[in-house]
This record gives structure tokens, C-alpha cells and sequence, in this order.
């Protein structure tokens, strides 16, 4: 009796499901299929702002419609490789950070766009941001075409600028001079200067502006020299005079309840900000020097790569490609998440030009500034300044301890790899 | 006794025909096993001597995994060293809670309270939750700005970013999720001591105290040892408390070998398959080991 | 005297149990009470248990995303890879324990320690194989992908061995005596005993397929497909600084594996009486 309705329990739930779910339709993709399986990181505002650009175009009638796939991206960039060696549901289209491009490329894991282009001729370098479209080549072959170019750049509360620092703005540079004279002015008042948000950028941003680079030799790191200790110490200090947030402390929301004057962040996390009342404003990321050539804005791309497949069929990727080159005009809806979209096209819709994220377009000077640290073996790097973060800011180790062993693990960890 | 119906049991099964071959009972389980376990682990195996990106062939390298994780001075020698320790500091702290605290919980429930059943289901109830959801709650009461731990008493600690809170964050959060399991195989073993052993014990005056280590200890035996080593083998495992909650921090002091094993595999940058495959072998080894050891010490001394 | 002493005892045992579950429900509670509050309220007012504005928002918002968090099917989608792992657990366990428990054959003790020992490997090593043996089945991104490896287990297989040890072999010879064979003895006598221990192992099974974290990360990458484990993932990607919409998403995720002990929790009081038999 009891036994039967443990069991009931299980298996009306089972046959209910089974119902509803439809899980005996297995296939991920079958190739005689009409349907493009595009794989992406966009979750949140961005997955929402794919979603509709691809019902848009699937309303087009194309000849292949396109099916999103929205992953996390950690568990999508676990996939990739095990994928592509399975040789079974690659999808075909894919969407990586340009900074993948090069290590992709050398491990085999994309195909080049190169036959295909000739069909495409809107595809080419004058209708994209160049900072966007020179990075997704590598060897002379073209192996991403840009959807995007996303900065890392700044949010400021506008009463409290007003108050701690009125001419900071008026250049639309905020040096970190400034920075360091608002938070001392309001640190008394329990404000913090500035947010010590997510560190890949912040640390990447000044150490470009320092004029440091990742590699001398484009294969080993150059991480452990006077410009990063310079940066490291940089930070630490401003930290130890509490211009900064501290250990434990939630810039974002601290900057959403009005004690906290600039938050450095990326532009893709403009709707979260949007809904509180909070009144602000964006410019770029803190600078040292006030001289617009010199500005540098930490960027990334994301990049529509074609995974390689070990038979490529030419109609189907004549329809991805289709896809690829609509979004290039009708990119606007990848725009409304607080993304800029890489295509210039956008450029000249006036819904766009009112969105604030468009400055870093729109003129020449804030174009260059947007700088992508493109180091083929930047990924270990990534894991590096993610796990680590904040730790020698936040005196939990040495600032020398602390760059010895992001030079050692990059260095030792390029020289583990597979090479050709 | 036994020996005795052992035979009569073999005879009757001379004179049967109806008897089906062992096998046909066994057949499921090995398939599956072999299948979805055994040749993977070997695979799994064959790749710590190797290199591999997980995307081209992997090349046989022989021992080198190993002479590099073990005996070179490069970063995974410090990742295997550094992530064991901090492994084997889990487990050592760890487990003694997680058969402790769940024995005096099922001692406690023996003595028949009111609301044994309500206390029973509510201190297994965190056993059903997903690590995800574990974290999601505890983050939430650890959180500086503002979970309760801080507001509530006006403290200003970061928990998960300074030692050795960030290590009792991670072994409270463990005990709270995991107990639930032990304490079940506990009150069921202590269910099954006959009541006359005490009554007995009772008659000759024994303390309570004297009762709970010459019977009941004695007479769970079993279960306790199940309990240690599967415990043992459960916290050695240990990857998504750390991630979740501190991130391997501060400075790299929570980070388990899990997380190593896990970044070089399906890390940001290209895959170092068969350095994180040695790594992973190493962690059995060491949990085979440890196994043994505990099933040695701990073993039926009748 | 006796009685007394046993009252007392059962008295401070009450009193402990009392403090300790409300150590234990605190955190819970105030997770559930948070599911109820707007991050705003969250984050800006100071310590309060309840909420000051209860709203349903956080609940009705995340389960109205279905394009993005489709929490309702991955819901469904780990009931069907949960309870259909449990079914094959128990099929397969009961038969092969049987066979260690009851059958004579060469080698069995080898056999059994054997699949104990492999049981220590961390399964971190068997994924990328794994994966790739799932993808030549086609069988990533189903619920297969899943229940299967599940079945794998040895441990199950040792605790329901232990608890059939404990059955005196006369009822066996009894029953062979009067003509029964090894399936009817299973069929017949053994399977209606060792309900309880069946019901602690369907217990075990159901919470760790529900809860099993890495590999299905690996193995879905259809978000329509996916369990609510690495669902609740996705979230936390989705919902970073919105603590309640997350709070709600993880009480969704816990209300199916309580029911299930609500039902099953009887049943190991139950299999109390007849004890977990595990001997050393």
C-alpha cells in the first residue's frame, strides 16, 4: 500500500513530465535540418536582447533560420573543445571573446571565413570599428567578424561629483588626481571615491596606460616588471588612503545607495543601474594623465567565429553567414542592453546616438581609446587576475609575491601547452 | 551455525535445476558500469600520461605529468602541493564534525524527545539542497554589507575574505549540508541495539558516559566506519563550497585541488588536460590511501 | 528509578534538539523570508527577519522568464532525470546485491571489492571520456546522459548488501526446499524485506542526481534541456546582485526533493526497526 503510493508519486510525475517536456525528441541538431545552431554566453539583458534579434530575423523567412542557444559562458567555453574533438552538434555559429581568437585558431578549433566572403562584400573592414575588426584576424585570414565592442568604462553619481568634484567632468577625462581629491573630501562624510569593481580591467586599463605590455616576444609573459608593480602599488595605495572601496565592501551596491562617487564598470551593466533612481552619469575609465590622446579604455569583443566542422557544408554556411551580415544592419537591438555594437551602420541611427554608451563611438578620439589586450595566452592570464584579484590591494600578500606568481603560472602554463 | 546452513544451502543447489547463473544478476550493474565508469576512468587515466588539449590526439608522454606536478619546482608542483594541503586541512577539520555532530544528534533523538520525527526531518532537510542553493543562503548570511551575521550584532567582518574565517565559513556551510545522511545510518544503527544490553548495564550501576563507550560505540562499529570512510572520501572531494563561497581566497588559501584539477581542464586558456588528469590521479591515490588506513585501524579486531 | 533517569535524559536531549534546530532552520528561514523582499529593501535597510513589503514579484518574474530561466521546465526536466535515476538505481541494486549477498561464485569478494575501490577515484577524471562516450550515443543533452552514470555506483549496492546479509538464509533454503528458484526468492522474499533500506537508497539516489552539480554543467548545453542544478547557475550568472530573485529561484528548486522526504521520511523509520544493517 505505502510502497504503491511512494511509487505513484514517482511515476505520475515521470508521465507527466515526459508529457510536457517531449524528451524523446533527442537530437541536437540533425544536418538535413533548415535551422542554424548559433551557441552564445548572452544570459540576463544581453540573452533577452539576442533572443528578440534573432525571433526579428527569423521572421525575415530566411533560407535558414537561426535556433539561440544561450550558455553561461563558463560551462560554454568548457564545451567548445570537447565539442568540436566529439566531431557531433557542433554548432554553427558560435560566439567567443576576440581575445580567444589566436589560441582557437593554433588549436585547430575554427574554420577561416575566407571562401565565404566574396558573397558577403558588407562584411569587410570599413563598415566595422577597426579596434574590433583588425583583432578577429590572425595569420592573415579572417576567423571573427565583430557583433560588438564592450568597454569597461565609468558611472558617476551626479549630485555627489557636484559636491566632491565639480570640474572633474569637464573634459569628460576623469584623471585619478581627481579621484583621489573627491575621496579624500568624502571619506569624511563615510562616501567612498571610487570602486574597486572587477580587477581584470582596472588593472589592464592603467597597466596600458603606463605603457606596459603583456608579452615581448608575442608567446612569454612579461607580467612581473616596474610598469605592473607600478599599477599594483598604484591601487594599494589609493586602498590604504580609503579612496577606494575596502575588502568586503559591494561597490555596485554602494553606488546604488549613494555612497560611493565613480564606479568603473562595463558598459553591460548599464539596465541593472538604470532601475534604481540613482542619477548618473557615464565617461570613460579614470585616466592619468588628462591628455585625450592617452586615454585608454579597456575593451573586449564578441566575435562571431565558425567552429570547425569536419565537413563543412558550403549552403549552410552561406546561411550563417547570412545571418551574420543582417545583424550588422539591424544591430541597433543588441544596443538597447547597453552594449556598442562594432558595426558602424549604427553610427547613424539617431535612436542610438541618444543612448549614453554612444560617445565611445561616435568620435574618432574615443574610438581609438578602446584598446584590446589581445595576448594569444591572455586566458591564463584572465584565470590568474579572476582568482587573485584584489588579494596584494588588499595587503593579503605581498605586492612582489603577488606578481612572481602571475609571471611564474602564465610562463609555466604556456610551456605545459600542446604545441603543433 | 553458519557453516551448517551454508552446506545444506549448496546441496539444495546441486539438485536444482532452476538456478540461474549468478551472472544474469550481476549483468545490469557491470554493464552500466563499464560502460559509464570503468572504461572512462581508464581513459581518464591514460590521459595523465599524456598531453592533450581535449581537442586534438593526445600525445603519450610517459611520466612526465608526474615528474612535473610532483618534483619540479614549476607552478603545478605548487598548485598539487598547495591544493592538497589545503585538501587534506579540509578533511581534517571537517570530517570529525560531520561524525560527530550528527552522532550526538542521533543519541539525542534515540531517547525518544517529543518531536523525535519533526527534529529528524528538519536536520536532514539541508541534505536536499543543491550546492548552488547552499551557497545562494549562506552567502547571503556571511554577506559584509549586509546579511544578518553583521547587521544583527554590528560587526564588521568579511568572513569569506580573511582567515581563519574564511575556512569555519566553509566547514560550517559543509556541516549544515551534509549531516543529514550520517545522522540517518546512526539512529538506524542505534535503533538496533537490543535494549537489554543497557537494562544490564543499568543493574551494575554504569554511568551513562560508561553505557555510550562499552555498548553503544561497540555496537555501531560498522556503521561508524562506513560513515568515516565514505565521509572522508565525500570531503576529499570537496570543490564547490571554496569556489562558490570564497573563491579559493584570501590569497589562494582555500583553494582544494578540485579547483586546480578543474582550472587547467576547463580553464580560460587552452587545456592542460594531462596535468590536471595527473593531478586528479594523485587525489585518488591519496584517498585510497587514506581509505585503507581507515579501514585498517578501524577494522573488526574479533 | 530507572524510568526517571530516562525521563531526564530524554528532557536534556529535548532542550539541546530545541536550541539546535533553531540554529539549523535559521539560515533557511531567512533565506525564505529574503525571497520575499525587494532587493532594494535588501540592501538598504539593516537587519530585519521579516520582510517590511512582502511581494511575490521575485517568484512570479523568474518564472514568467521562460526565455532566458525557464525554471518550470528545467523543474520538470530534473524530475524525469531524478526519478528515472532512481528507478534504474534500485533495479540494478537490488539484483546485483543480490547476487553478492545470496549467489556463491568464483571470485566475488574480488569482484566486489574491486568496484568499492574505483569508487575512490575523483570523478572530476571520468568527465571529458564520459562526454565523449554520451556524444557517440547521441545522447547529450537527454535526460540518458544523466541516469545512467547514476546507476554506476558501488556504495548503494553495499549498503543494501549488508542490510540482505542480515536476512537468515533459512528463509532462502525454506523457500527452496519447497521448489523456489533464485528469482522467486528474490521476487518473493527478499525484495518485499528490503523495502527499507530500498527506500534510503531511492532517497540517496534522488537528492544526488537532483543535486549533482559538475557534470551536467558539462553535458547540457540546451538550456531547455537542462536541470535545475545548473539552471540555478545560469541564474546566479543572471541575477548576480538581485539576492532575492535568487533566494526564490533556490526554494523552487528544494520544494520537489521535500515532498519526496516528506513521503519517504516514514518509511525510514520504518526501516529503523529493521536497521540499516552496515557491518564492518
Amino acid at each position: 500500500m505505502k510502497k504503491s503510493h511512494f511509487w505513484g508519486v514517482i511515476v505520475t510525475s515521470i508521465a507527466v513530465s515526459l508529457g510536457l517536456t517531449g524528451w524523446t525528441s533527442t537530437a541536437v541538431h540533425a544536418d538535413d535540418t533548415k535551422e542554424i545552431i548559433f551557441w552564445n554566453p548572452f544570459t540576463g539583458p544581453d540573452g533577452t536582447s539576442m533572443q528578440s534579434l534573432v525571433n526579428q530575423y527569423n521572421k525575415t523567412n530566411p533560407k535558414y533560420r537561426v535556433k539561440n542557444v544561450s550558455l553561461t559562458e563558463s560551462d560554454m567555453y568548457s564545451k567548445i573543445p570537447t565539442i568540436v574533438n566529439s566531431k557531433k552538434g557542433i554548432p554553427d555559429l558560435q560566439i567567443v571573446h576576440v581575445e580567444r581568437i589566436k589560441d582557437y585558431v593554433n588549436n585547430g578549433l575554427l574554420d577561416s571565413y575566407n571562401p565565404y566572403l566574396k558573397k558577403f562584400s558588407g562584411i569587410n573592414k570599413d563598415n566595422y570599428v577597426p579596434e574590433a575588426w583588425v583583432n578577429g584576424a590572425y595569420q592573415g585570414k579572417r576567423y571573427g567578424v565583430p557583433l560588438d565592442i564592450h568597454t569597461s568604462f565609468m558611472y558617476y553619481n551626479k549630485k555627489l561629483v557636484q559636491k566632491y568634484a565639480p570640474h572633474a567632468l569637464d573634459d569628460n577625462i576623469v584623471t585619478f588626481d581627481e579621484i583621489k581629491a573627491a575621496g579624500k573630501k568624502s571619506q569624511k562624510d563615510d562616501i567612498a571615491g571610487m570602486g574597486l569593481t572587477w580587477w581584470k580591467p582596472l588593472f589592464l586599463s592603467l597597466y596600458g596606460q603606463m605603457g606596459g605590455e603583456l608579452t615581448k616576444n608575442g608567446k612569454d609573459p612579461d607580467l612581473n616588471n616596474k610598469t605592473s608593480r607600478r599599477v599594483v602599488n598604484f591601487y594599494k595605495d589609493m586602498h590604504d588612503k580609503k579612496i577606494t572601496t575596502q575588502d568586503g565592501d559591494d561597490p555596485m551596491q554602494l553606488f546604488l545607495t549613494g555612497k560611493q562617487i565613480f564606479l568603473p564598470e562595463g558598459i553591460w551593466m548599464n539596465n541593472q543601474i538604470k532601475e534604481s533612481d540613482i542619477d548618473y552619469g557615464v565617461t570613460n575609465a579614470p585616466q592619468l594623465s588628462s591628455d585625450s590622446k592617452k586615454i585608454v579604455n579597456w575593451s573586449s569583443s564578441h566575435q562571431f567565429v565558425l567552429l570547425k566542422q569536419p565537413k563543412r557544408d558550403q549552403a549552410r554556411t552561406e546561411g550563417t553567414l547570412a545571418f551574420v551580415n543582417w545583424v550588422r544592419t539591424h544591430s541597433i537591438k543588441w544596443a538597447e542592453s547597453g552594449q556598442n555594437p562594432a558595426s558602424l551602420a549604427i553610427t547613424k541611427d539617431p535612436k542610438y546616438l541618444k543612448m549614453q554608451q554612444s560617445f565611445l563611438l561616435t568620435n574618432k578620439v574615443e574610438q581609438d581609446s578602446m584598446t584590446i589586450f589581445n595576448y594569444r595566452y591572455n586566458g591564463y592570464l584572465a584565470d590568474y587576475l579572476d582568482r587573485y584579484a584584489y588579494d596584494a590591494v588588499f595587503n593579503k600578500t605581498s605586492v612582489s609575491q603577488y606578481l612572481k606568481k602571475m609571471q611564474n603560472t602564465v610562463q609555466d602554463e604556456v610551456d605545459a601547452q600542446m604545441t603543433n | 551455525m553458519a557453516e551448517v546452513s551454508l552446506k545444506s544451502h549448496e546441496q539444495v543447489s546441486k539438485h536444482k535445476r532452476t538456478r540461474s547463473h549468478p551472472f544474469v544478476y550481476l549483468l545490469p550493474h557491470l554493464a552500466i558500469f563499464t560502460i559509464f565508469f570503468f572504461i572512462p576512468l581508464i581513459f581518464g587515466i591514460y590521459i595523465a600520461f599524456t598531453k592533450w588539449d581535449l581537442v586534438r590526439t593526445p600525445v603519450f608522454v610517459g611520466l612526465d605529468n608526474f615528474k612535473n606536478i610532483l618534483f619540479s619546482n614549476s607552478i603545478f608542483h605548487d598548485q598539487l602541493t598547495s591544493g592538497l594541503w589545503h585538501t587534506i586541512l579540509f578533511v581534517l577539520i571537517s570530517v570529525p564534525f560531520c561524525v560527530l555532530v550528527p552522532l550526538s544528534l542521533a543519541v539525542m533523538l534515540n531517547t525518544k524527545p517529543k518531536f523525535a520525527k519533526f527534529f529528524q526531518g528538519l536536520f536532514y532537510l539541508p541534505s536536499l539542497f543543491s550546492i548552488s542553493a547552499v551557497v545562494i543562503v549562506w552567502s547571503l548570511i556571511f554577506n559584509p554589507n549586509y546579511g544578518p551575521l553583521n547587521t544583527l550584532f554590528n560587526w564588521n567582518q568579511v568572513w569569506t575574505g580573511t582567515q581563519p574565517w574564511a575556512w569555519i565559513t566553509i566547514v560550517v556551510l559543509t556541516v549544515w549540508w551534509t549531516i543529514g545522511g550520517n545522522m540517518i545510518i546512526y539512529q538506524a544503527a542505534l535503533n538496533g541495539i537490543p535494549q537489554d544490553y543497557y537494562e544490564a548495564a543499568d543493574i551494575d550501576g554504569a554511568s551513562s558516559w560508561k553505557k555510550f563507550v562499552h555498548i553503544t560505540l561497540p555496537s555501531i562499529r560498522g556503521q561508524l566506519l562506513f560513515t568515516i570512510v565514505t565521509t572522508t572520501i565525500a570531503q576529499f572531494n570537496i570543490y564547490g563550497q571554496p569556489l562558490m563561497l570564497t573563491n579559493g581566497g584570501p590569497n589562494g588559501s582555500t583553494t582544494v585541488l578540485m579547483m586546480n584539477v578543474q582550472q587547467n581542464a576547463f580553464g580560460s586558456g587552452q587545456s592542460l588536460a594531462g596535468i590536471s588528469s595527473a593531478m586528479s590521479v594523485i587525489l585518488g591515490i591519496c584517498i585510497m590511501i587514506v581509505s585503507m588506513v581507515q579501514l585498517f585501524l578501524l577494522r573488526n579486531k574479533d | 528509578m530507572k524510568n526517571k533517569k530516562q525521563g531526564a535524559s530524554q528532557w536534556l536531549s529535548f532542550i539541546f534538539l530545541i536550541l539546535l534546530s533553531i540554529i539549523w532552520i535559521m539560515p533557511l528561514l531567512y533565506g525564505v523570508m529574503s525571497s520575499f523582499k525587494s532587493n532594494i529593501e535588501m540592501q538598504s535597510v539593516g537587519f530585519k527577519f521579516l520582510p517590511i513589503n512582502w511581494i511575490l514579484t521575485n517568484y512570479s518574474d523568474l518564472l514568467q522568464n521562460t526565455a532566458n530561466t525557464p525554471v518550470f521546465r528545467w523543474f520538470l526536466n530534473s524530475i524525469v532525470i531524478s526519478g528515472g535515476s532512481t528507478i534504474l538505481v534500485l533495479i540494478v541494486t537490488s539484483l546485483s546485491a543480490f547476487a553478492f549477498s545470496r549467489l556463491r561464485f568464483k571470485g566475488r569478494n574480488v569482484l566486489f571489492i574491486f568496484l568499492l575501490a574505483t569508487m575512490m577515484f575523483p570523478p572530476v577524471m571520468n568527465i571529458i571520456p564520459l562526454y565523449k562516450i554520451m556524444t557517440l550515443l547521441g545522447w547529450a543533452n537527454t535526460p540518458w546522459a544523466m541516469i545512467f552514470p547514476a546507476a554506476t555506483g558501488a556504495f548503494n549496492i553495499f549498503l543494501v548488501r549488508q542490510f540482505m546479509d542480515n536476512i537468515p538464509l533459512a528463509y532462502d533454503e525454506a523457500a527452496r526446499i519447497d521448489g523456489a528458484s533464485d528469482w522467486q526468492i528474490f521476487r518473493i522474499i527478499i525484495l518485499p524485506l528490503i523495502k527499507p533500506v530500498l527506500f534510503v537508497v531511492a532517497l540517496f539516489t534522488f537528492t544526488g542526481s537532483w543535486n549533482d552539480f559538475l557534470w551536467p554543467s558539462i553535458v547540457f548545453s540546451d538550456i531547455n534541456k537542462m536541470p535545475i542544478t545548473p539552471g540555478l547557475k545560469l541564474l546566479q550568472g543572471m541575477y548576480v546582485a538581485d539576492i532575492p530573485t535568487l533566494m526564490a529561484g533556490a526554494i523552487i528548486a528544494i520544494i520537489p526533493t521535500f515532498i519526496l522526504y516528506l513521503v519517504a521520511q516514514k518509511y525510514f523509520l520504518q526501516s529503523m526497526s529493521l536497521s540499516v544493517g552496515v557491518k564492518g
